[in-house]
């Protein structure tokens, strides 16, 4: 009963989404429909597309595959980085559709490259390392005059919100899709057995090291699909917009406070914390930093698998998880 | 006679200058079941961490089926069809009995890959097979400490292997658990399932294993049938002492 509500709830929630703006067009404006939408909370929306995105995409490396990538904005920059080079007039100076095309591309080798030597870390030392590279990534784009160095790049500007919102649901969309195909093949299974014990893992023949890569790969193609969608929506890219390190934390955040390891767990942490942030936004970003740590810290200690196991119901609010945890780190 | 399924030779692993495995060899045939005995600390799991690929050799060869594995990777050895259970449990903690074992159906081996429902349905015979039936659906945290070696045991086999390499499965289990689980392993062995199976429980050895090697300080022993092995006093003096093997030799000489 309380799953068919929830799914009801679920699907209304997505017809929204993928409803609602319309009614921003001037179509509906002149065929008389109520403007409950206007441009600023249109763009607000697609914020909370790219991350459900990014929260999404973090979750099969992070969530499935149990490594916590604390570096994975890396990819949204060199899709960015990539779009941009191909559609800046004084670069590639491509069509839009070239530009996003190659969006998910670079960060699929990126990854590659990146995973073979850091994905054989584990833990805090795996998350450390990824967050390294992301800074030094771009620190040297930052430094790279062929790539507009501190100035940045800037794709022609395209007038169209509305594709632009659309461009990132379908990638959010996409990205809630490729999870659940995952999660129901042998791909899935592998992933969370090497979250769980990766050596017992391998000895039932699980190839560790091609999971691993497989899983940052995607992770990294949808995180940069994304990047190319705000770089030709922003029509602006540096360093300081498209490798934020506070983009890497918020993935984290998003995903462990939604339910990291599940599909709909981090879709939910990313459109409630980045609604939250967003409402408030007019105040002090201090204050919003200080309540998402504290929201970071009720929800590891009360609801360690998350806001959405709670809600359906999975587990309950206990700190009896807390107490064993603190019995195994205290030895 | 055709080459072994499993043959060691001049094994050798060491830690720093402790050599753990010292020139290790002996072969395990198809189908045979095979007891691994020795005191502590004399090699038997750094023996089988080596089979099975968790160490890197120093020395010797490994040979399975035929095939050189010093150059294989893990999960490689395992869909040769080498499966192995480890003395401390290593279960995936946040899935259920039945996806536990299901997993072993997935990925084990190479010769026949399963879709997951068909993984599944291998996953609840073999349940069944171990002893575990009824607590399929539990979560490994809500499993008894022998279901959980049980476990183990289940998922090893669901990969359907040539060789299972058992580590202790019987440590901690009461005297009728042990029984029971001897029924378990002489039904795998029965199915053509070759065994190698290190154990400290002394019943086990002698009830079912036809052969058995002893490891000593990281070297063999001596080999051959329970009976003679275990009346052999350097087995005794390795197990017991010095002292304690002597006066046996004296007891038995007058």
């Amino acid at each position: 009963m309380r799953r068919r509500v929830l799914g009801v709830v679920a699907v209304a929630a997505v017809a929204l989404f993928a409803l609602l703006p319309l009614l921003s067009t001037d179509q509906a404006r002149s065929a008389g429909l109520p403007q409950i939408l206007d441009r600023s909370q249109l763009r607000e929306l697609t914020t909370i597309s790219m991350f459900v995105v990014l929260t999404s995409a973090w979750n099969i490396i992070g969530g499935l595959a149990g490594y916590p990538s604390f570096g994975n904005v890396v990819f949204f920059g060199l899709g960015a980085y990539a779009t941009a080079v191909l559609t800046d007039p004084e670069h590639g100076h491509l069509p839009l559709v070239v530009g996003l095309l190659a969006s998910p591309l670079v960060p699929a080798v990126a990854a590659v490259v990146i995973g073979f030597p850091l994905l054989r870390l584990r833990g805090h030392y795996f998350s450390i390392a990824t967050l390294g590279i992301s800074i030094a990534f771009g620190e040297v784009i930052n430094n790279l005059d062929v790539l507009g160095g501190a100035t940045g790049l800037f794709p022609p500007i395209i007038r169209n919100d509305l594709l632009f919102y659309y461009l990132m649901f379908f990638a959010a969309a996409l990205t809630v899709a490729v999870t659940w195909w995952i999660t129901r093949s042998r791909l899935g299974y592998g992933l969370v057995a090497i979250r769980e014990n990766e050596e017992a893992a391998a000895v039932l023949g699980v190839d560790t090291t091609r999971y691993k890569i497989i899983a940052f790969v995607i992770a990294a193609v949808l995180t940069g699909l994304a990047g190319g969608i705000f770089a030709q929506w922003n029509s602006f890219i540096n360093r300081e917009n498209v490798f934020p390190v506070d983009y890497s934390v918020q993935m984290i955040l998003m995903a462990v406070i939604g339910g990291a390891g599940s599909i709909t767990g981090p879709v939910v942490g990313a459109v409630g914390l980045e609604a939250l942030i967003q409402l408030l936004a007019g105040g002090s970003g201090v204050y919003t930093q200080i309540l998402l740590g504290a929201l970071l810290a009720v929800t590891v200690i009360f609801l360690p698998r998350g806001v959405i196991d709670f809600v359906v119901g999975r587990s309950r609010l206990t700190l009896a998880h807390f107490r064993r945890s603190l019995r195994e780190t205290s030895v | 006679m055709s080459t072994p399924l499993l043959e060691l030779q001049d094994v050798t692993k060491r830690f720093g200058g402790v050599v753990a495995v010292n020139g290790v060899s002996f072969d395990v045939g198809e189908g045979e079941l095979v007891g691994l005995i020795g005191p502590n600390g004399a090699g038997k799991t750094t023996l089988l961490n080596c089979l099975s690929r968790m160490y890197r050799l120093d020395a010797g060869s490994i040979r399975f089926g035929g095939v050189d594995i010093a150059k294989l990777g893990r999960h490689e050895v395992a869909r040769l069809g080498m499966g192995r259970t480890f003395q401390v449990v290593r279960p995936f903690r946040s899935m259920t009995a039945r996806e536990n074992v299901a997993i072993g159906a997935l990925f084990g081996s190479e010769r026949a890959r399963l879709a997951p429902a068909e993984a599944f349905t291998v996953a609840d015979e073999v349940i069944d097979l171990v002893g575990l039936g009824g607590r399929a659906k539990l979560l490994v945290d809500e499993l008894t400490v022998p279901d959980r070696r049980r476990l183990e045991v289940a998922r090893a086999l669901a990969t359907r292997p040539r060789l299972l390499l058992l580590d202790e499965v019987m440590a901690g289990l009461n005297p009728s658990e042990v029984a029971e689980e001897l029924e378990v392993v002489k039904r795998i062995n029965a199915s053509g399932i070759a065994i190698l199976v290190i154990e400290h429980v002394m019943q086990v050895i002698v009830g079912i294993c036809p052969r058995v090697v002893v490891l000593h300080f990281g070297r063999v022993l001596l080999e051959g049938d329970p009976a003679t092995v275990l009346g052999d006093p350097r087995v005794v003096e390795a197990y017991l002492g010095e002292r304690y093997a002597r006066r046996l030799q004296e007891a038995r000489g007058g």
